[in-house]
């Protein structure tokens, strides 16, 4: 089913079906694989109960101190980047956040807005890939099949203790001179906004009133009901109903084709699943913390990790030149502010509205 | 006689559930702090920044407990899987901006409150209700309260949200407790407890360190009632003489083995250590601005001449 498989990736037609109704659709598009992929690296030690004396893993330890105490984020003057132009079809890199929670704002106006609270964590560029190479990957070779290839960055987030990691692992980031991240993200980009590598993204890479794609892995609901999973009204409450209030009913017609048609909606697992909210706007960006606030809600769990682009979506792109192929915070002397709020928000320090 | 001992009571109350909680955690001169004392000696020493001794040595600032039960939307939703230090610092710190601007009283259900909102639909754009707390509830800025009132005989009860920028004033009337912590029960009583004249004036308390308990005991009105309230173990309800079957289906329907269901306690409620932490951080504040506000109220009626 070709026209299926389009209608999954494509965000405007999901736009579309997605309207003030919770509709869930798509129950013969295979959902979702668990498996990682097979040209991953093993992440994690396997076995943890290495017989390790004190002596010697205080020596580890300082082997790992001493392979790693140089590498602090490099600013924008160090790193060698060239100056290139922004334009409408540039596609920038995009950040590794958690979602921390939701926080509720007013407007002028004095009305509510909640917005998610994203913490845009120590995320570093670990290389550049470019067009040529990017193609002949297993994965770009899918990704551009009739298309003009274009870049791949990797960036990573949440630097952790190497020793938690396998040493194929490490070896990812020691080319670089990284500690190890827990996650790692590519973003397609456009060879004018490649990044070398070590060099910091912060929150300071989108601007305020920007609207933005958010990908995330949905709530995983586990092994859901078809009330629940597919939004059935099921039976009767009382008058009667014997065994029959949360059920499915009938799954087939009996006559032609005489087989339940694959794909049709049954209980099953539901959640942990790919989803982009797409258009959501920045209302406010905390410099200080790294900290991105977007109105409206991002797929997955508080505490998740999603990923921020710049938004796909035509009418809310952006026009005017974002911090450009990121933001490198100023040397010393002008202070930016390090809370930076939307215009049409209150801000809470302010008077209280009187209309 | 006997409102000096409801008073005492209160405050023993006070003590021993701060103790129920922190028993392990807290260190031997905040227990002696709070003895069993009288009101005048809770006098002197409710708004005192304590010093517990560190192990090390240095002095902790360690913001009073009565915080707890002044400023309880500082505390986060306990639930484990949403809580996230990051973002509750962010919110506070947000929270103390709002209370720069406007000051939010202690309050407690059962104090009688004046709120004034800004209104587009309000004659002088400016909306004033006056009425008793009968709920509160939320954490950090999404902390709101429920005030009831009588209006032309019919009962109106309205949601704020304490941190909404379009509240102009939060006053507090009249500072009180009641026997229970949610009033809900006013909905079925008698409307003569629920009313309160718009005009009502600031009470000022005789006694500013400790919070009087209003032992009163509501008249419901006859059944149908909105709710089950002899399953509820009302204190501040009078006798509601039902039927017996009504009592013996409570007790059949009674979970009497909650209050000793730990978890359930701690699942909760903050632990007591993050609980001191968080008020730590943000006392100082909170009593810089209550202090500036005491200073406009002095200079205020001098300044106006």
């Amino acid at each position: 089913m070709s026209t299926l498989q389009s209608l999954n990736g494509s965000p405007f037609l999901l736009g579309f079906l997605f309207n003030h109704e919770q509709v869930r659709n798509m129950s013969r598009v295979k959902r979702r694989n668990t498996h990682p992929g097979y040209w991953l690296p093993l992440k994690n030690v396997q076995k943890k109960d290495d017989k390790i004396s004190a002596d010697n893993l205080r020596f580890v330890r300082e082997v790992i101190q001493d392979k790693y105490k140089n590498k602090s984020p490099l600013k924008g003057s160090e790193l060698q980047i060239e100056k290139t132009e922004w334009d409408p079809k540039t596609k920038r890199s995009g950040v590794i956040a958690r979602n921390i929670g939701r926080q509720q704002m007013w407007d002028k106006a004095g009305n509510k807005i909640v917005c998610t609270v994203l913490h845009v964590l120590d995320n570093h560029v670990i290389r550049y890939i470019p067009p040529e190479e990017y193609v002949k990957t297993s994965r770009g070779a899918i990704h551009f099949k009739n298309k003009t290839p274009l870049g791949c960055l990797v960036v990573g987030a949440e630097a952790t203790n190497p020793e938690k990691f396998t040493r194929q692992y490490c070896n990812l980031f020691s080319e670089v001179g990284l500690l190890p991240k827990k996650t790692l993200s590519r973003f397609i980009i456009t060879p004018n906004a490649a990044l070398p590598p070590c060099t910091p993204i912060t929150a300071g890479h989108f601007l305020v009133g920007q609207a933005v794609d958010v990908y995330g892995k949905t709530i995983d609901h586990g092994f859901q009901g078809v009330v629940k999973r597919w939004g059935f009204k099921g039976g009767p409450a009382s008058h009667g109903a014997t065994k029959f209030h949360r059920r499915g009913g009938t799954i087939g017609t009996g006559r032609d084709k005489a087989r339940v048609w694959p794909g049709t909606k049954m209980p099953g697992h539901m959640g942990s699943e790919r989803r982009y909210n797409r258009g959501l706007m920045i209302m406010r960006i905390n410099m200080k913390y790294n900290v991105i606030y977007v109105k409206g809600t991002v797929p997955g769990a508080t505490n998740s990790m999603v990923r921020i682009f710049d938004t796909l979506l035509p009418l809310r792109k952006l026009k005017e030149a974002p911090p450009h192929p990121t933001y490198f915070p100023p040397e010393e002397g002008t202070q930016k502010e390090e809370d930076i709020w939307d215009s049409s928000l209150h801000v809470y320090g302010s008077p209280s509205i009187s209309v | 006689m006997l409102r000096r001992v409801v008073l005492q009571t209160f405050r023993q109350g006070l003590a021993q559930s701060f103790f129920k909680r922190n028993a392990a955690s807290l260190s031997e001169s905040a227990v002696t702090q709070h003895p069993i004392e009288t009101s005048e000696e809770a006098g002197a020493k409710s708004g005192s920044k304590q010093k517990n001794g560190d192990e090390s040595g240095n002095t902790v600032v360690v913001a009073p407990p009565e915080f707890r039960f002044m400023y309880p939307e500082f505390l986060p939703d306990p639930t484990m899987e949403r809580r996230n230090k990051l973002k509750e610092k962010l919110e506070r710190m947000d929270m103390l901006q709002r209370r720069s601007i406007i000051e939010i009283p202690e309050f407690y259900t059962g104090s009688i409150m004046a709120v004034t909102v800004a209104d587009s639909n309000s004659p002088n754009k400016f909306a004033c209700f006056v009425g008793i707390c009968i709920q509160r509830g939320g954490s950090g800025l999404q902390a709101w309260f429920i005030l009831r009132n009588v209006v032309d005989r019919q009962g109106v009860e309205i949601l704020y949200e304490m941190y909404c920028p379009l509240i102009q004033k939060i006053e507090v009337l009249r500072l009180e407790r009641r026997l229970d912590e949610s009033l809900l029960y006013l909905r079925d009583a008698l409307p003569e407890y629920s009313t309160f004249p718009f005009e009502m004036e600031a009470e000022r308390r005789l006694n500013n360190s400790v919070v009087p308990i209003n032992p009163i005991k509501v008249k419901l009105r006859p059944r149908p009632w909105l709710e089950r309230w002899e399953r509820q173990n009302l204190q501040g309800v009078e006798d509601l003489n039902l039927p017996q079957r009504y009592y013996d289906r409570a007790k059949e329907v009674a979970k009497p083995w909650e209050k000793y269901d730990l978890m359930l306690q701690y699942r909760k409620t903050i632990p007591a250590e993050e609980q001191e932490k968080i008020y730590a951080e943000v006392h100082s504040q909170l009593q810089q601005q209550d202090l500036k506000r005491k200073i406009k109220r002095r200079r205020g009626p001098s300044s106006e001449q």
